[in-house]
């Protein structure tokens, strides 16, 4: 059985007051929930489905359906290499497999020091530029193996 | 804040802005847009607020961060008026002069402006630019010229006078007729006759005494594609404008916006868009004292590109899971909480206010015969010149590729575009002289869907392609039905196999039977039209599959099973730095003598072919 | 009322209903997996696919959620249908080839082998839905839901724990179509599988068998209001009881 801490637990409180107790708020309750914490607790979710009138597998179900949203805390670095058309015919397979490779984890998985974590998304939209890594909200372009390793270490320094 | 009482008091605050702001009016505009804050635009922004302010220009020079101007190969742009002085790939060492020499002093800063790679001419302004003079701008019109956070910009360029003509002169029926007599269809792929669902939408609302609702669909979902996104980040008040009139035509209170959740940027611009157009009785109760309410809610999406088909994106916005359900009966009768619901993409939205202001004899006279109007396409992929560009139907895909953006990057030739995203296809050279529009690429079994169009040179595998749309399209699968869940991970399966050299006879039937199931029998558009890029690439690139499945090689070199890195000894100096880029320790060589690739160990990364500023790596 | 035709056939029906129901009433089979009567249609198994005309135009329809109407034209078995049906129900079968039920239903559309390899020999579940549908519709208790999406759906509890809360009315074992969901009675436990839900069954005080949830009993027993030794007994029992006292006069 999991628990959360109380500062866990008053900031889901925080972000609870600001929707009208409606099915139609789950998305962007979710959405701020995983921005704050960096992912959804189990207990908060619980909350959630009590505060909103929905039922816990229907939370569960959205929690689970839109890859916006984790259950396990996502790292301090969130690396997303996107894999849009224009990205992947310019190698950005080869980025992500570079990522994979230097922090030794796959896809949608973080590092066990909780620093970085890997995600492959779905064309960013600047797709101009490819291939396009975004590191938090920071926007890379061009990228490729041997600069993304740089990057990594730049992030891995501050 | 200046609440705007009546369309009198807009039109006496218009005249104020357009005051403010003189033809020869010094302005900097740096282009915000994703693409150029990618190349990092972001840190100008200091930099020019500091050198200006050092200077005394603060209030002397309107500087404005704007939305997606369009050339976002060469970003981060800026252009200095009244000249027109078209600067690209500016760094923030390149600021100062460009303030001392084009801004104080008038003079362009020759090694910033922009050079035609083929004939090396310099290019002085942006309309000397084939991308940009090329273009007709409508649904992008204000892109690159105003700040999308000041909607005192979008007033002084003639900003909400459509909405105020639409309130106070022409009745909801003459709205809807403007927008059918103009020919304007869906911008988001579907191309149907915009009018006609606003019409269907109002009947159906009538009909019942329901209330009704109005959707942007701002979950431009396609890989490659991003015109919707220029569109929001750049110009939030064309969207918004453009709803308000298509509520008032429809009798619609209530509306939304939906992003997808990739586009932060452009959801806050629409978030303070929303905001501002409130303050000044834009949006909200009693527009512009007309009596007419309407207000926007905007709302994120949650990375599921599903949530691009309209019964799917209402689920979202009533807090659910993503998931379509039959459209047999429309949802402009039940949509949104089963209430009559009109669904429009951005770029629709955004080509509502011209029609109206300019008339629909206006729109309809730009396109063909049944494709009105304009189009955005985002050209990205082998080209020259990538970038957003928006030009009437019917232009050529060889005028967009060729003539617009400056042909295939790096001399290479033409292989294949690919337009319409994971529904569309793959288009051979030999079709290259068909007019975009809504019927021709459909016709060559592709389509112009949102806008999208990777160019493809010889180095891209078509067999890779139609597995890279494949992959896409079972991660974004939400997984109701059972032709799309189970069939698409099946294809993909033999797809996979084939680009490992793995094909076996029978497979290409086997892909074919599949995508006549998922044609007929998927429950919604992504699974209906999954199968289009497998069956594009088969039709025009058959011996690219037959390569791999009998010869098992890829002639365009990208198959990593079927390929090999090796170094040419003429051209290898030995520098050493390929033996400290590989990652699996496969190449070794001395000093200053040609190295070696060990293909045992070698995992065909590329990294080595990245490094060798030499050109000696080649790959087969 | 309105009115159309199923493969020739005349039908009358009313504008609130879907062409399965329809079809049903008139004895003509159209196949499906994921329909309940008892549930909102949900269209996902994709077998009851028909070609239905309307306005000139023709369109491969779900029966299931396609509504009645003027002037439809429905044809079930077309040779276009009967190639589609035979690929989903390869492709189901190739999903849950452990289900025997599967099987048997698949050979009444002449479907006995599949070409496609299968992920799991053991799964039984096709995602019909139909379990969550009569927990959330009809239960009110929605203590199952789908998960995730794609290829890596699936049907569960939430974080696949036991449930809070399982009413142990045994509706999901009683509607799924492949007999994915199972139903294991032993002493005075109920388990649901693949739920893990284990819920405690009250016991004859006759014969000591399991036969109703306890907290069911308790829940009806408030709300009646009324102390009812019958409830006490099993069906069985109860019946006994009952025709020894009532009818047959004897305490």
């Amino acid at each position: 059985m999991s628990v959360i801490t109380s500062e866990t637990a008053e900031a889901i409180e925080q972000i609870l007051k600001q929707y009208p107790p409606d099915p139609s708020a789950l998305i962007a309750v979710l959405q701020d929930i995983q921005r704050d914490l960096r992912y959804l607790p189990k207990e908060g979710l619980r909350r959630v489905a009590e505060y909103l009138g929905v039922p816990l597998s229907q939370v569960y179900r959205v929690a689970t359906f839109y890859t916006a949203f984790s259950l396990v805390p996502r790292g301090k670095h969130v690396i997303k290499v996107c894999m849009g058309t224009a990205c992947h015919l310019k190698g950005a397979a080869m980025v992500a497999e570079a990522v994979e490779r230097i922090l030794g984890i796959g896809p949608d998985q973080t590092t066990d020091d909780l620093l970085f974590t890997l995600e492959t998304v779905h064309c960013l939209g600047a797709c101009a530029l490819a291939p396009v890594v975004v590191i938090d909200t920071d926007y890379h372009a061009h990228m490729d193996t041997a600069k993304i390793a740089r990057l990594i270490d730049k992030y891995a320094k501050e | 804040m200046p609440f705007l009482t009546d369309v009198r008091a807009l039109e006496e605050f218009r005249a104020q802005a357009r005051a403010k702001r003189p033809a020869d009016a010094r302005v900097i505009c740096l282009c915000g847009g994703t693409g150029c804050r990618a190349s990092g635009s972001a840190t100008l922004r200091p930099v020019f607020e500091r050198c200006l302010s050092e200077n005394g220009l603060d209030g002397e020079v309107d500087f404005r961060v704007t939305g997606c101007h369009g050339l976002c190969e060469y970003g981060p742009l800026v252009i200095v008026h009244p000249q027109r002085y078209f600067y690209q790939r500016v760094k923030p060492e390149d600021v100062p002069e460009i303030v001392h020499e084009s801004v104080i002093a008038g003079r362009p800063v020759e090694r910033l402006l922009y050079k035609d790679p083929a004939t090396g001419e310099v290019k002085l302004r942006e309309d000397e630019l084939p991308f940009y003079n090329r273009q007709q701008r409508i649904a992008m019109r204000d892109n690159g010229i105003i700040d999308p956070l000041r909607i005192e910009d979008y007033i002084a360029r003639g900003g909400y006078a459509a909405l105020a003509k639409a309130l106070t002169s022409m009745t909801p029926e003459e709205v809807i007729e403007e927008v059918e007599k103009s020919g304007l269809r869906g911008r988001g792929g579907g191309g149907f006759p915009t009018g006609r669902k606003w019409r269907s939408c109002r009947e159906a609302g009538e009909k019942r005494g329901e209330i009704r609702y109005v959707i942007c669909n701002g979950d431009e979902g396609d890989p490659g594609a991003f015109m919707d996104e220029g569109i929001m980040e750049g110009n939030p008040h064309a969207i918004i404008e453009g709803m308000t009139i298509g509520a008032y035509a429809i009798g619609s209170h209530e509306g939304f916006i939906y992003v997808r959740a990739e586009y932060p940027l452009a959801v806050k611009h629409l978030s303070v868009a929303v905001e501002q157009a409130r303050e000044y009785g834009l949006l909200g109760k009693n527009i512009l004292g007309t009596g007419f309410s309407f207000d926007i809610k905007i709302a994120r999406g949650g990375g599921a590109f599903v949530c691009g088909e309209s019964t799917a994106l209402m689920a979202s916005l009533e807090g659910k899971a993503g998931e379509p359900r039959s459209k047999y009966i429309h949802t402009v009768e039940s949509g949104l909480w089963e209430k009559p619901t009109n669904l429009n993409n951005v770029e629709t939205w955004a080509c509502v206010p011209p029609i109206i202001l300019h008339g629909a004899e206006w729109f309809a006279s730009i396109g063909t015969e049944e494709s009105k109007g304009t189009k955005v396409f985002s050209v990205v992929g082998k080209v020259e010149n990538t970038g957003l560009v928006e030009v009437p139907m019917g232009v050529t895909l060889r005028e967009i590729i060729f003539d617009i953006c400056g042909g295939i990057k790096g001399g290479k030739k033409f292989k294949a575009v690919q337009t319409g995203g994971p529904s569309g296809g793959c288009l051979p050279e030999s079709m290259l002289d068909l007019p975009v529009d809504f019927e021709h690429l459909a016709e060559a079994g592709s389509m112009m869907g949102s806008g999208g169009m990777i160019v493809m040179d010889e180095e891209t595998c078509m067999v890779d392609v139609a597995r890279y749309f494949l992959e896409f399209l079972t991660e974004e699968s939400c997984g109701k039905c059972t032709p799309c869940r189970e069939g698409l991970r099946h294809m993909l399966s033999i797809l996979t196999r084939i680009t490992k050299g793995e094909g076996q006879p029978g497979d290409i039937e086997t892909l074919h039977e599949l995508a006549d199931t998922l044609a007929d029998a998927a429950l919604c558009g992504l699974g209906t039209t999954a199968a289009n890029p497998v069956l594009s690439t088969l039709r025009y690139f058959e011996d690219e599959y037959h390569a791999h499945v009998y010869e098992k090689r890829c002639p365009a070199g990208f198959c990593r099973e079927l390929i090999t890195f090796s170094i040419d000894p003429e051209a290898c100096n030995g520098c050493h730095a390929c033996f400290a880029a590989c990652p699996t320790q496969a190449i070794t060589g001395e000093a200053k003598k040609p190295h070696e690739i060990d293909q045992a160990k070698c995992i065909r990364c590329g990294v080595c072919r990245i490094t060798c500023r030499f050109g000696a790596v080649k790959v087969k | 009322m309105v009115h159309f035709t199923i493969n020739g056939v005349e039908v009358e029906a009313s504008r609130e209903e879907n062409v399965l129901q329809v079809a049903r009433r008139y004895g003509i089979y159209i196949p499906a997996l994921c329909y309940h009567e008892a549930v909102t249609p949900y269209a996902s198994c994709r077998l009851c696919i028909v070609e239905a005309k309307q306005g000139g135009r023709t369109r491969v329809v779900t029966a299931c959620t396609y509504p009645a109407r003027d002037g439809l034209e429905v044809q079930t078995d077309t040779e276009r249908i009967k190639a589609r049906r035979r690929v989903v129900m390869e492709l189901l079968l190739a999903q849950a080839p452990a289900s025997e039920k599967l099987w048997e239903f698949a050979a009444t559309l002449g479907v006995t082998s599949t070409r496609f390899p299968s992920e799991d020999p053991d799964n039984k579940c096709i995602l019909c839905g139909l379990c969550e549908r009569v927990c959330r519709e009809q239960a009110g208790v929605a203590s199952i839901s789908f998960a995730y999406r794609g290829r890596h759906r699936k049907l569960t509890t939430p974080f696949e724990e036991p449930p809070d809360f399982c009413k142990g009315c045994t509706a999901c074992a009683y509607v799924c179509p492949t007999g994915a969901v199972e139903v294991r009675l032993a002493r005075n436990l109920l388990e649901l599988q693949p739920w893990k839900a284990k819920v405690e069954m009250a016991v004859c005080t006759e014969c000591g068998t399991p036969y109703a949830p306890t907290a069911e009993l308790k829940e009806v027993t408030e709300k009646v209001k009324l102390e009812l030794p019958a409830l006490n007994l099993c069906p069985a029992c109860r019946r006994k009881i009952h025709a020894k006292t009532v009818v047959m006069g004897k305490s």
